[in-house]
């Protein structure tokens, strides 16, 4: 059976994929691997694929998405077929990468701005923060007030 | 007066480790905070605890007011202010003592003198320590500091005579740059201390950050505990930082911290102290600022000389001698503290907020997380996103940082993304590893520090979690987080 994943939003598939409660078998990029579930607590399990190791899974997001941390390093997984559609970001929009709230807007409505150029700063984690317009044109939206909270994610600027 | 009772007017990690060594000497501790840190472990554990309501910083952890109330009310003899927040606040040190408790610090003309950064230097200046050369005027116009900033030549930095922690702070390379960058660092002066004055000083390119440990008490005793290797910082915060400083001769180790010594007892300080130096490749310091609280990276002083600073911080409050003599403070191994940030390291050090699932706890020898937060706490964005500091001991250098990679993977913070990756990939670093630091070290490593590609076989081993992961027991797919009374059950089918 085959079977997707999705890494860091990266597709991953794996062929012959076989599962029961303890143990897992699957090829990936040509090499079989065989996983046996040792024990399982909380957050944590220990498998064994000839050595020993622990596996660390998040719960899942509202996207389906859980980090998995193995071996020191962590990444975003989910299965393909469960992953709800990302936020669609608009066409033009500067969104907010984090929440915090706005500190300044350096730019007015329709203003023309250089890509690059700082359009409004969001103040976040005590630290600022500069949103930059991704492109040359005008400055068409600002959708927030000095001192309002923001989201993560929410369009705080359009510019064309 | 020996003191029984303590306030800590802080949170976080550093409310804990007060909080410990109180315990040890049989002081009983007060905490405080905010609403929105109630399930935090500061807020747990202490003797006593108290809410500081909801709202700004002025309201809560700054909100001096307030803070003497609860100290009056819950009878303490002293208030330890930790670090940031009152640490540095001369009024607050001042209020402190005439509400009658101890403040365990500096005295508030310490703080004043070394809080400004133009009239310590000026001060510094009289006892012969030496100072980069910069201009720490009066004149702030715009033009007098574009002036001097050509007369001292450029690259210059520009940055806020009150400030700390990278605030308000620039580095100009070019005339052009100017004026937009005195204009920046004077706003967020501005908004960070509520004081626009800034200062330039000369750019020493390849610098290192060295620090001196410095504790003093009221009987005239002025002592060093070494130095700190501070250079590996971004957005100019430290995130690792070590002693012995490596590649540092022993005779430039004594000179520098003579040098710190010089100052303490230079302007009869009392308590903890840290003098930052900068440090040229030519080996000529300078005098950077003095910070006159305990430093966030203090644990890898106490790692290496086997003295805890905040007992002394105590006792030299309390008008105690300090029972040791200069002589018997030795360097002994190696220790480096990691500073855990809840931030993305390959997204420009985007601050990451969530809610900790679990934390995971270091199993080597002579590793220390200080660390503020309990599994499935929050970490929101109201205050500094740094979750914990890993210090790790080694016999030696190669040892401390071999130890200090290994315990990166264990102390995981699920459910927030973390720079522990990152700060691997600095402690494996070549350059690193041959004590090659300097405070342009991650810039100018960016490429070397970017992440690696997981092998197939990591990949393989994370589907392999996510698939036992999703295996739920049947009962508690079913009814999640019940419990079935078997008792209750036989009941039932004898009612049958």
């Amino acid at each position: 059976m085959e079977k997707k994943f999705i890494l860091n939003g990266t597709d991953i598939v794996v062929k012959d994929f076989k599962q029961s409660a303890q143990s897992l078998t699957f090829n990936y990029e040509g090499k079989t691997y065989c996983f046996d579930l040792v024990t399982k607590e909380d957050h944590v399990v220990i498998l064994d694929d000839g050595q020993k190791f622990k596996a660390t899974v998040g719960s899942a997001n509202k996207d389906g998405e859980s980090i998995v941390m193995v071996k020191g390093r962590e990444a975003k997984i989910s299965y393909a077929g469960q992953r709800i559609k990302k936020h669609k970001t608009h066409a033009g929009g500067l969104t907010s990468p984090m929440p915090g709230k706005i500190f300044k807007i350096l730019k007015e409505l329709g203003s023309e701005v250089k890509k690059g150029e700082p359009i409004l700063i969001l103040e976040a984690m005590k630290m600022e923060h500069s949103i930059c317009s991704d492109k040359d044109g005008k400055v068409k939206k600002i959708s927030y007030k000095v001192g309002e909270l923001v989201q993560s994610g929410v369009t705080l600027a359009e510019v064309e | 007066m020996k003191i029984k009772k303590i306030l800590v007017a802080n949170r976080g990690e550093i409310a804990l480790r007060v909080l410990k060594t109180a315990k040890e000497m049989g002081i009983k501790v007060v905490t405080v905070y905010a609403e929105d840190d109630k399930a935090l472990p500061h807020a747990l554990f202490a003797d006593e605890s108290y809410s500081l309501g909801l709202g700004a910083l002025s309201e809560t952890y700054l909100n001096k007011n307030k803070l003497i109330e609860i100290a009056k009310k819950s009878q303490v003899d002293a208030i330890h202010p930790g670090y940031g927040f009152l640490s540095e606040n001369a009024d607050f040190a001042r209020l402190v003592e005439s509400s009658g408790f101890i403040f365990i610090g500096p005295t508030a003309e310490s703080i004043v003198l070394m809080g400004d950064k133009i009239g310590s230097k000026n001060a510094l200046e009289k006892i012969k320590i030496p100072m980069i050369p910069g201009y720490h005027g009066d004149d702030q116009s715009v033009e007098n500091l574009a002036k001097k900033s050509k007369e001292i030549g450029f690259p210059v930095l520009i940055k806020a005579s009150a400030g700390g922690g990278g605030k308000g702070m620039r580095i100009v390379h070019k005339e052009a740059e100017l004026t937009e960058a005195i204009r920046g660092a004077k706003s967020e002066a501005l908004k960070a201390f509520s004081n626009d004055k800034v200062l330039i000083e000369k750019y020493v390119v390849n610098p290192r950050h060295i620090e001196v440990q410095l504790m003093s008490d009221t009987h005239g005793n002025h002592l060093h505990f070494f130095e700190r290797e501070c250079s590996i910082q971004r957005r100019y915060q430290k995130i690792v930082e070590e002693t012995p400083a490596p590649q540092m001769s022993q005779e430039l180790r004594l000179k520098i911290c003579e040098t710190a010594v010089q100052i303490s007892s230079g302007i009869n300080y009392r308590g903890a102290g840290t003098i930052e130096f900068i440090l040229a490749p030519d080996g000529h310091y300078y005098f950077l600022e003095m910070n006159t609280r305990l430093q966030v990276e203090h644990p890898v002083t106490e790692m290496v000389t086997g003295y805890d600073l905040v007992k002394f911080q105590i006792l030299v409050a309390q008008g105690d001698k300090l029972s040791v003599k200069q002589s018997e403070i030795m360097q002994k191994g190696q220790a480096i503290e990691c500073r855990i940030y809840a931030e993305d390291p390959d997204n420009d050090f985007m601050p990451s907020i969530g809610k900790i699932e679990k934390i995971g706890v270091p199993t080597l020898r002579d590793v220390r997380l200080d660390c503020g937060f309990l599994d499935g706490t929050e970490v929101g964005v109201n205050y500094d996103p740094m979750l914990a500091k890993l210090i790790v001991w080694g016999e030696n250098r190669e040892v401390a940082i071999s130890k200090s990679i290994q315990s990166l993977d264990e102390v995981l913070f699920l459910g927030v993304k973390t720079n522990r990756d990152y700060l691997k990939r600095i402690l494996g670093h070549k350059k690193f590893i041959a004590g090659q630091t300097h405070t342009h070290f991650i810039p100018d490593n960016k490429e070397d520090l970017a992440p690696k590609e997981l092998a197939p076989a990591e990949i393989a081993a994370m589907i392999a979690g996510l698939c036992f992961n999703e295996q739920k027991p049947q009962s508690f797919q079913d009814k999640p987080g019940s419990v079935t009374n078997p008792w209750l059950e036989l009941v039932g089918f004898r009612n049958v």
